[in-house]
């Protein structure tokens, strides 16, 4: 959890929310189709083989560009027991360009308003090639237990932070379980 | 009345006439019908016909003769079908029951028959010829008639009138007949023409022994110079002996023959021939049946041919010839052709009609081929059965095919014979392979371009895919006859062992082509060599160059992928190779120099590492072992009655071995002190190498010395390690055999059942009731007593040792790699819900591509899936799989 933990603790406040990256990393090269192909299909082994538990992503069954991921909230947090759907959309360019993550199922929570965006640093500005897949799962399992408070999509839940009882009872009042896609 | 007719004709004449002489020819023609009525019931009397002639005369006169003419006919019609028809058919009215009963194994009624037959043809040929006198009497005076009234030059138009009337006769009787005839009667005559074809039949048969048999004993003969007089004294009587069968012959054939002429001559030409033809061919389906039967290690095709020369032939020819000459000899009149039977009678009538009987030779063998290929077809299953001694069935099934071409038939009918005695739960791997292996070679005989090899192959292949055991069976088979499973026939295995190498000499040869060909010539010899596809082709299935057959290439496509096999391969290699106490490898060097020049040096790398293994194990050990020789023989000795000679070491690149169990031991340590000395010195040979004891894999040989025998063992390193426990201490308990040994309880208990069963050691139940204790048996006296206690279990308990081999097989391996799977299939359930079987399939095989890619059938997945559901990891609900929660 530490060396994830540290995403999150860096995350400076974003304003927009959801603004793309334009001006980072230029594409090196014109990432042909085949190359990024390859790379989502060694995330995919990668992720499966890692044996993290309660996170985990698949592609859908006809396009690899698109994915579905699934995150459980962690012990001893608000969210602890519950289960959130998220969609993955990889641009052409990836990995030179960070994938659009969105929750699918909604997601009580200072950083995630309620059309299922995220406010995290690493989806926008400080994205990275070293980034993947599952660094992205378990950057946003994190946030769900650590919000950053200070730049809230949500300011009801950002409120609601500091009285966690209060908290848990909104989160299982408002959870809906993902339905099977 | 009746003049009417003529009277129409004739208007003028009539006019002319006065009442007298109309009153004149009314007297003149009823004194005529009397006379006809008399001359046709009674024969005899000379008197009548004069008096017949003279008022026919008397009537001409009056240029009635048309009317004359018609009346007589219409009086021989009457007649006829009163006396003769009627009669003729009375005859045969006992017989209906018999002849529909067909019950033609009655002699006696079966010779009355034909007396009745001859005598009632007889008879009513008789009648006949009666009829035809009256009638040539008739038409003679009607033409002398004519001659003296009209010119000499329209004499030649009264011949065809002649001609005409009695073809107007012959219609008359074949009709009359015709249209009574009973419905027995064709069965009859088959019936008559088969029991006749049969003495026939037997007739000339004991002629060809005959013949047979004086050869036979003139040959002998010739050797005993001294009895010449005897022997030609032989000669004369079988010459004699010869000609009386020969008439006999002759005298049957006449028989027959005029039966079939007085048959012809009543118009039942095409009725006779097909009575005749059926008998033939009834007589050669019989033949054909008797020469195949069930025995499939001669060719019959030929004797077949052989007695249809003899014997159908034979008799054609003779009835032929027969009908010829009779036709000849006798009046021109009889052999009119029946406008019944045009073109039967056309071919049958010539004397010479080499054509006729060429046509009937070639529609007899062509019946004998069908029948033929029919018999052998319908038992084709048997006949691969014991295919190398079938052989000649095979053989002559070819040749019937190549005549009738009904491949198609071939093909349905094994297919359901496959399905229905082959493909089932009961028949073992082994065998429905090595039927497959038959088959193959089998069809191959049949049929070079493999087309229908391929339609009867492919269920036998869509079946042998659903059987675990496939690829070991086939690596079995391939790589030794003999081992493996006891149940293989030597024979396959040596036999696939061979097609090896046949195909090894095939690749040669074509080598050799390649070497000294000249473009245009191989060319034109490959153009030369082009045949056509069967119809049957698949033109799906590519070109015929892609449809060589090659009995590996088959079985290997049962498997799908050569990889796979190969795989199997290296796993049984691999056990072969680590029970092996020498180094002699030369046979499986062998092999795999064969299956090297079929699945290509690449594909059999892995394994040829392991034969070099072997090799420089070989090397190794004897280098290391000079090096030890003089310091340690000593000191071994004083220790313990082990030494560096009685230990031989195989050294493997464990990557390229397929993985090996591992199951640590504590060895005894004598033994484990030998081991380190091994490797140490190992490694001063082959720094930096170091070797890494497998304790479990190898093989010891034991002799156990007890007070009153000595018994040796070749066993496991597990069983050695066990048995020496118990040279010390003669009771363990299981616990502190195990803890000493350094195996599970559980295991050690499985393992020590060998001993157990070999009636060495006794188990029974310990005061703590969770332990056993183990017991070294020193006298056989008490051995027999356990042996019997624990028989029961014996045989079961073997069989689960047998099982146990050093290397993971290769339903391991594939469960190891079900693994993987396993986790992408968690992985897409956690994120799709619930999912069906082949959307599960289709998803790994888009996604699961790196290495090892999914290359599973979806049999396979989805009894991996149940697998998992049976584990309660999965949940399947509705056809969906779903995370259990």
């Amino acid at each position: 959890m530490a060396a994830i933990n540290r995403h999150t603790d860096n995350t400076t406040p974003a304003n927009a929310v959801v603004s793309p990256a334009k001006k980072s990393l230029p594409p090196a090269k014109t990432a042909d189709s085949q190359s990024v192909l390859k790379r989502l299909q060694s995330e995919l082994m990668a992720l499966m083989m890692s044996g993290d538990s309660g996170i985990s992503a698949f592609p859908e069954e006809d396009n690899i560009f698109c994915w579905k991921g699934t995150i459980t909230g962690s012990k001893d947090t608000v969210f602890e027991g519950t289960e959130y759907r998220l969609s993955f959309s990889f641009p052409n360019d990836y990995p030179f360009k960070p994938p659009k993550v969105k929750f699918e199922t909604g997601c009580f929570h200072p950083n995630v308003d309620i059309y299922g965006n995220i406010c995290l640093d690493i989806l926008q500005d400080k994205w990275s090639s070293a980034y993947d897949v599952r660094t992205i799962l378990l950057s946003i399992q994190s946030l769900l237990g650590e919000p950053n408070i200070s730049s809230p999509l949500n300011t009801q839940a950002a409120q609601l932070w500091s009285n966690q009882e209060e908290y848990r009872k909104m989160v299982e009042k408002l959870y809906k379980p993902p339905t099977a896609a | 009345m009746e003049e009417s007719g003529s009277i129409l004709c004739d208007l003028g004449a009539l006019d002319s006439l006065s009442d007298d002489e109309i009153q004149e020819i009314l007297n003149i023609y009823a004194q005529f019908c009397a006379a006809t009525e008399a001359l046709l019931n009674d024969t005899g009397n000379l008197s009548l016909r004069s008096e017949f002639v003279a008022h026919v005369q008397s009537l001409c006169k009056h240029g009635l003769e048309s009317l004359v003419l018609n009346h007589f006919l219409r009086a021989l019609e009457e007649n006829f079908e009163t006396n003769g028809a009627m009669e003729f058919w009375g005859h045969f009215d006992a017989y209906q029951n018999i002849a529909l009963l067909n019950t033609c194994n009655q002699p006696h009624s079966d010779e009355e028959v034909r007396e009745v037959l001859c005598k009632a043809l007889e008879e009513v040929s008789l009648k006949k010829k009666c009829q035809e006198e009256f009638l040539s009497i008739l038409v003679h005076v009607l033409q002398s008639y004519k001659y003296d009234v009209m010119e000499k030059g329209r004499q030649y138009d009264a011949e065809t009138e002649v001609v005409r009337v009695f073809a107007k006769y012959q219609l008359l009787v074949s009709s009359v007949l015709m249209a009574t005839l009973p419905r027995h009667f064709p069965d009859l005559l088959h019936w008559y023409f088969k029991g006749k074809l049969e003495e026939l039949s037997v007739v000339m048969a004991g002629e060809l022994n005959g013949d047979y048999e004086s050869q036979c004993k003139d040959d002998m003969d010739l050797d005993g110079k001294g009895r010449i007089s005897s022997k030609s004294g032989q000669r004369d009587f079988h010459e004699s002996y010869q000609l009386e069968k020969f008439s006999n012959i002759h005298q049957l054939v006449k028989n027959i023959g005029k039966v079939v002429l007085d048959l012809r001559s009543l118009g039942f030409t095409s009725m006779a021939e097909d009575a005749y033809a059926s008998a033939i061919f009834s007589l050669l389906k019989a033949k054909v049946d008797y020469l195949a039967g069930d025995d499939y290690r001669s060719s019959v095709l030929e004797p077949i041919k052989e007695w249809i020369r003899a014997v159908p032939l034979h008799f054609l020819h003779s009835l032929l010839a027969y009908l010829g000459n009779s036709a000849d000899n006798s009046s021109p009149l009889l052999s009119l052709k029946s406008s019944l039977a045009p073109h039967a009678s056309s071919f049958n009538s010539g004397v010479d009609t080499p054509e006729g009987l060429i046509r009937w030779q070639s529609r007899l063998e062509y019946f004998a081929y069908e029948t033929l290929q029919d018999l052998r077809i319908a038992k084709l299953f048997e006949i691969i059965v014991d295919y190398p001694d079938s052989s000649p069935a095979i053989e002559d099934l070819k040749q019937c095919l190549e005549y009738t071409g009904q491949h198609s038939k071939l093909v349905e009918s094994f297919i359901s014979a496959l399905r229905y005695r082959l493909l089932t739960a009961g028949a073992s791997t082994n065998d429905i392979l090595h039927q497959y292996v038959s088959t193959i070679k089998a069809l191959r005989t049949i049929d070079s371009a493999g087309v229908f090899l391929e339609a009867v192959g492919e269920p036998i292949r869509e079946y042998l895919r659903g059987r675990k055991d496939t690829i070991k069976c086939i690596v079995t088979m391939l790589t030794d006859g003999t081992g493996g499973n006891s149940n293989v026939s030597g024979n396959t295995g040596a036999s696939l062992l061979e097609e090896l190498n046949r195909d090894e000499d095939g690749q040669e040869n074509v080598g050799l082509d390649d070497d000294f060909h000249t473009d245009d010539k191989q060319a034109w010899m490959n153009a030369s060599r082009w045949e056509p596809d069967p119809v049957e082709a698949d033109p799906l299935k590519g070109g015929r160059t892609r449809r060589k057959v090659d009995i590996l290439g088959m079985l290997v496509s049962i498997i799908g992928s050569k990889d796979q096999l190969v795989n199997e391969y290296r796993v049984m290699l691999a056990e072969k190779l680590l029970n092996k106490s020498d180094y002699d490898i030369d046979s499986e060097i062998r092999t795999l120099e064969l299956l090297k020049i079929h699945f290509g040096e690449s594909s059999m790398q892995k394994c040829e590492i392991m034969l070099n293994d072997l090799i420089d194990s070989k090397r190794t050990n004897s280098n290391i072992k000079a090096t030890i020789k003089v310091p340690s023989q000593t000191v071994d000795l004083k220790e313990s009655t082990i030494s560096m000679n009685d230990f031989d070491a195989t050294i493997l690149s464990s990557n390229f071995w397929p993985p090996i169990q591992d199951e640590n031991l504590n060895l005894p340590a004598s033994v484990d002190h030998l081991l380190t000395d091994y490797a140490q010195r190992f490694h001063e040979i082959k720094t930096p190498r170091k070797l890494q004891w497998k304790r479990n894999l190898g093989t010891v040989k034991l002799e156990l010395q007890f007070e009153d025998r000595e018994v040796q063992f070749t066993v496991a390193p597990v069983h050695a390690v066990i048995i020496m426990q118990f040279q010390h201490q003669k009771s363990w308990s299981a616990k502190s055999l195990a803890a000493a040994i350094g195996l599970p309880v559980d295991v050690l208990s499985r393992r020590i059942n060998f001993w157990v069963n070999k009636g060495i050691l006794t188990e029974s139940r310990a005061a703590d009731s969770t332990d056993h204790v183990y017991v070294l048996i020193e006298n056989m006296i008490d051995t027999s007593k356990n042996v019997s206690n624990n028989g029961n279990n014996e045989d079961l308990m073997v069989g689960e040792d047998e099982g146990e081999g050093s290397v993971a097989s290769v339903e391991d391996q594939i469960r190891k790699e079900m693994t993987i799977y396993e986790k992408f299939i968690l992985g897409m359930l956690t994120n799709f819900g619930s999912m069906a079987l082949d959307r599960i399939h289709n998803t790994l095989k888009m996604f699961c591509v790196a290495d090892p890619s999914y290359d599973k059938s979806i049999q396979q997945l989805q009894s991996f899936l149940s697998g998992l559901v049976s584990e309660e990891k999965l949940e399947l609900r509705d056809g969906m799989y779903l995370l259990k929660k």
